[in-house]
């Protein structure tokens, strides 16, 4: 749209307070041709950023887990062992300089990225402070790499997003795709932290933008691929696990899958219960306690580590690998998933900074296994492997505890590339889901965002939300149906009969019109009574509706329609019902009334 | 991209800003790549130096016979130095040898899918099979190691996988597999090898006599080896030729003169060879002779054994259907007076028959005889072979 010349116009700088400036008219074209012609190449442009964005959190990513592992070395040893000394002390006196740094130098590290970067999508317009980026990095290295049992890939992301949003602010995007640059950034750190694009575009769809978008899938692709080539680039192809050869040999094994799926659900809900019993719990503490809840917590998993199980101090992810391996006995699986989730929870709701996918892998791995194992000495014939049960575990809490149900079947088979365990997988998942949907209806990240006092939009909660249909709303035809070739005055006979100001009209071959009775007296008075409708009418065709569409498809015709009719897919000389402004705005009432109730 | 402070710059700045920003980010990503990468090489040494530690470590402790600490400390090798290939064919090896067969086979088959033609690999994957008794696969991953790549001393990595491989089919049981080894590897082998002697010992143990004994008068033909000697022998009375056997056996008897077995193998074959009425170069007498002793020892035999087992050889029938023999045997025996020249042949032939038939019975019943009717016995499994 081009203004007058001369005119003033307001220009809103995005993602900033709104600062009207005026535009000399003579460049008023010069600029609207310009912001037509920067629209395009802005899409462009967005997704040759998403590229950079992905280089740049690769690279960011690159040096966290390089962080990572060197205050690993430096403080628990190269290859950690029970009874080692450094195991007990470690843990507690870096989580002391940690929560130093988090309350009085990093304050916005506290929390889940996820979640973090969710408001920035919905609430900030994108913007995340470079500083929370800069505080994950040596919080969460610090915090990981003394054995808290947390893991790297949730900072990764923050970090991403993070690394994202300064890049965009120093690029003047427009507020929309400033808005979506941080799960482009948050793809880009979760892909480069799993080494797996697929699970994390899945993973940012589902967990932090939300719902489905064609628009910016383009641009999270692209970061997370090239975030993954860049990792790979540096540090090797090798995958995160040496995934034993898996299989599905039985479909009757689908039973053992399926306990496995239940006693994952369980798992999940106790894991994800704790943590929201506890975190507010703690966090509702005296404020001096929140220096030493993180120190009294990595003594805690010190101490389990010096008396034998330093398997659950930090990501774990080597554990894994060994438990896919059938390294442990079903027993010692068995309790270090136990063990696995009270240190987990412990450093998560101390407010230490870092992630809960690897102990959510981790869990899942070892109760696969545990699960498996059992199996095994009861059924001894059983054929599946340790290993299996391990990979096929660790998607069950992704599914149950994460509540990504996409993003744990893809998960597993990127990690193993084995398609040949889907059906275990997804069997075990939906199990998994089920039941902890069921016992625990409020997901994990949106029970942590609302204690913090945030409602951001959730996926799971859209998938739940019923969706209102044209058939809901539509009312049975029970006006008279007129052919355009039956005479005026027969309309008017019917219309005057049965007191009916609006009468639809069927035009042939397949159109439809409808014609009021007012028009069908001046037509009268006109002297046209004997002329077909059809041809009396100066015929105005009508849309019409299928039942199936979405209510909100009615909203667009209807204002300028008294009626619209509803038609079989098949057939649109079939009327199946009517629609009007007032059914929709019924059904909306409705609808209203009833989720107010079960609100209440 | 518009900003707020547009109105300070035309369009046309605005229009080369993109170029400008990429340029920017392109600079940005280099320097990027050039501080990571001076990151990651720094601590890949610390983390080589930190692996090699962890290495020599393992090695001490495999030394001390600690395999689950040297395991431990070669996964923490791998964690630093996870594409070391030395490491994971070690930490295979370890894994396989204490009986983590899966996570050892996931290591294997990693590392021959990365060097397919690696000797080494394919071996430590044989012996993995080999573990799991899984022949076929074992014996093709022992192919692909004969056939490999292989350091400075590939022809003795050769030649043993050849004889480890021939081990474990024969402690598989898989003879014919065995046999089959051994003939190709015959074939490349020089004439004075001094290999040929295990060759011929694992011949014998594959149960191919025949090759063993050739590969055992090949060695004897360049030096007489008391082993050789004592081999040759017993193959030779394996495979029922008794005059060579106790040519053989009486050379390696004066060898190893305190050798009981070949003693006890030497009389028997003598024992066999004086028995036999098939012989050459014997008169007609003699073996008239040799046939009616026969006759009259199974018979003891046959009626000794009845008793042991407390059997009525008068009875009509017996289960262990002895009677038949006893009645053969005493018509046979009330016709010995009557041998004439005319029917000698025959009559010796009838008895022999019956003879065999009788050790051969009272063997499934009272077990293996010794002394004459062990004698007997043998001549009865190979009757023409005898005097080879």
């Amino acid at each position: 749209m081009i203004p007058p010349e001369g005119t003033k116009r307001e220009i809103q700088s995005p993602g900033k307070s709104a600062d009207p400036v005026t535009v000399p008219a003579n460049h008023t074209h010069r600029i609207a041709w310009f912001s037509l012609v920067t629209t395009f190449r802005e899409e462009r442009f967005f997704l040759l950023l998403a590229v950079f964005i992905g280089i740049f959190s690769g690279l960011a990513v690159i040096c966290f887990r390089l962080s990572i592992d060197w205050t690993r070395v430096a403080l628990l040893g190269p290859a950690p062992r029970g009874h080692d000394i450094r195991l007990l002390i470690a843990p507690a006196l870096v989580s002391l300089l940690v929560s130093v740094l988090v309350i009085h130098v990093f304050p916005q590290v506290r929390g889940s990225g996820v979640n973090q970067t969710k408001a920035a999508l919905y609430i900030y317009n994108g913007f995340i402070p470079f500083r929370t980026a800069i505080g994950k990095f040596i919080t969460a290295a610090l915090a990981i790499g003394a054995g808290h049992s947390l893991g790297p890939e949730d900072p990764s992301l923050q970090i991403g997003a993070a690394l994202a949003s300064a890049l965009g602010r120093r690029m003047d995007l427009s507020r929309e795709k400033l808005r979506l640059l941080a799960p482009v950034g948050a793809a880009a750190g979760l892909a480069a932290a799993f080494n797996a694009p697929i699970s994390a575009v899945l993973f940012v769809i589902e967990e932090v933008i939300g719902r489905w978008s064609a628009g910016i899938l383009g641009s999270v692709v692209l970061s997370a691929i090239s975030s993954v080539v860049v990792v790979r680039w540096f540090l090797g192809s090798e995958p995160l696990f040496h995934i034993p050869t898996v299989g599905f040999v039985r479909p009757t094994e689908l039973i053992a899958y399926v306990v496995l799926g239940v006693v994952g659900g369980f798992a999940a809900v106790v894991f994800s219960k704790s943590i929201g019993y506890l975190r507010p719990l703690l966090r509702a503490q005296p404020r001096w306690t929140h220096y030493f809840q993180s120190a009294a917590v990595g003594l805690i998993i010190g101490l389990i580590g010096y008396l034998g199980a330093p398997q659950i101090m930090g990501a774990g992810y080597n554990y894994i690998d060994q438990a896919m391996h059938n390294q442990f006995t079903w027993e010692v699986l068995g309790i270090l998933a136990g063990l696995k989730i009270l240190a987990t929870t412990l450093s998560f709701v101390s407010g230490t900074p870092g992630g809960m996918f690897a102990p959510t892998l981790f869990v899942g791995a070892m109760l696969g296994g545990a699960v498996g194992g059992a199996e095994h000495a009861l059924y001894p014939h059983l054929m599946v492997s340790t290993g299996t049960y391990a990979l096929v575990g660790m998607g069950v809490l992704f599914a149950g505890f994460l509540r990504a149900p996409m993003t744990s079947v893809f998960m597993v088979l990127e990690v193993s590339g084995n398609y040949s365990i889907i059906i275990p997988v997804i069997v075990a998942n939906t199990f998994a889901y089920v039941i902890a949907r069921s016992l625990q209806p409020t997901p994990i990240f949106d029970m942590l965002t609302r204690q913090d006092g945030l409602v951001l939009p959730s996926l799971e909660e859209e998938r739940e939300q019923r969706v209102l249909l044209v058939e809901d709303a539509m009312e049975p035809a029970n006006t008279p149906l007129l052919n355009g070739n039956e005479p005026v005055e027969q309309a008017l006979r019917v219309a005057q009969a049965m007191n009916i100001e609006q009468l639809l009209v069927r035009v042939e071959p397949s159109g439809w019109s409808c014609i009021s009775k007012d028009a069908l007296q001046n037509l009268a008075a006109e002297g046209k009574e004997k002329e077909p409708l059809a041809s009396a009418l100066s015929v105005k065709r009508l849309p019409w509706l299928y039942p199936d569409l979405p209510l909100d498809a009615a909203l667009r015709f209807i204002y300028r329609y008294p009626i619209v009719p509803v038609v079989h897919r098949a057939d649109r000389r079939r009327l199946l019902g009517v629609i009007s402004s007032q059914d929709v705005l019924n059904k909306y009432q409705t609808l209203g009334t009833e989720e107010e109730t079960v609100e209440i | 991209m518009l900003s707020s402070d547009m109105s300070s710059i035309n369009p046309q700045q605005m229009a080369r800003r993109p170029a400008v920003v990429l340029v920017t980010l392109v600079i940005l990503a280099i320097l990027g790549f050039s501080l990571v990468r001076h990151l990651v090489n720094r601590f890949g040494e610390q983390r080589k130096a930190l692996s090699r530690h962890l290495y020599q470590r393992s090695l001490t402790e495999q030394r001390r016979g600690d395999s689950q600490g040297a395991i431990a400390d070669l996964r923490s090798a791998l964690d630093y130095d996870p594409d070391n290939f030395q490491y994971q064919l070690s930490l295979a090896r370890l894994l396989r040898d204490s009986g983590n067969i899966p996570e050892a086979e996931t290591y294997l088959v990693n590392l021959w899918e990365r060097d397919p033609q690696n000797g080494a690999v394919n071996l430590a994957l044989a012996r993995l099979f080999a573990r799991q008794h899984l022949t076929q696969k074992a014996i093709q991953y022992y192919h692909n190691a004969m056939y490999g790549v292989w350091g400075n001393d590939s022809d003795g990595e050769r030649e043993s996988i050849r004889l480890e491989t021939v081990h474990y089919l024969i402690g598989e049981k898989a003879f014919p597999d065995a046999q089959a080894e051994l003939i190709s590897w015959t074939a490349v082998l020089p004439a004075n090898s001094e290999l040929r002697l295990t060759l011929a010992e694992l011949f014998a143990e594959a149960q191919d006599y025949e090759h063993a004994l050739e590969q055992y008068r090949q060695v004897l033909r360049h030096s007489k080896k008391a082993a050789a000697l004592v081999g040759a022998g017993k193959v030779a009375y394996q495979l029922g030729h008794y005059r060579t056997a106790q040519n053989y056996l009486t050379e390696a008897a004066r060898a190893e003169p305190q050798n009981k077995e070949i003693k006890q193998m030497l009389d028997t074959s003598s024992a066999v060879l004086d028995a036999d009425p098939f012989m050459r170069r014997i008169s007609s007498k003699e073996r008239n002779r040799r046939a009616e002793s026969a006759l009259a020892v199974s018979g003891k035999r046959l009626q000794d054994c009845a008793a042991a087992r407390k059997i009525d050889l008068s009875a009509a029938s017996n289960t262990a259907g002895l009677t038949p023999l006893y009645q053969r045997w005493l018509a046979l025996k009330s016709k010995e007076r009557k041998i004439t020249p005319a029917n000698a042949a025959d009559a010796r032939d009838s008895m022999m028959d019956l003879v065999f038939d009788i050790e051969q019975q009272t063997q499934s019943i009272c077990g293996a005889p010794v002394g004459k009717d062990e004698a007997l016995l043998l001549l009865s499994q190979n009757p023409l072979g005898v005097d080879r």
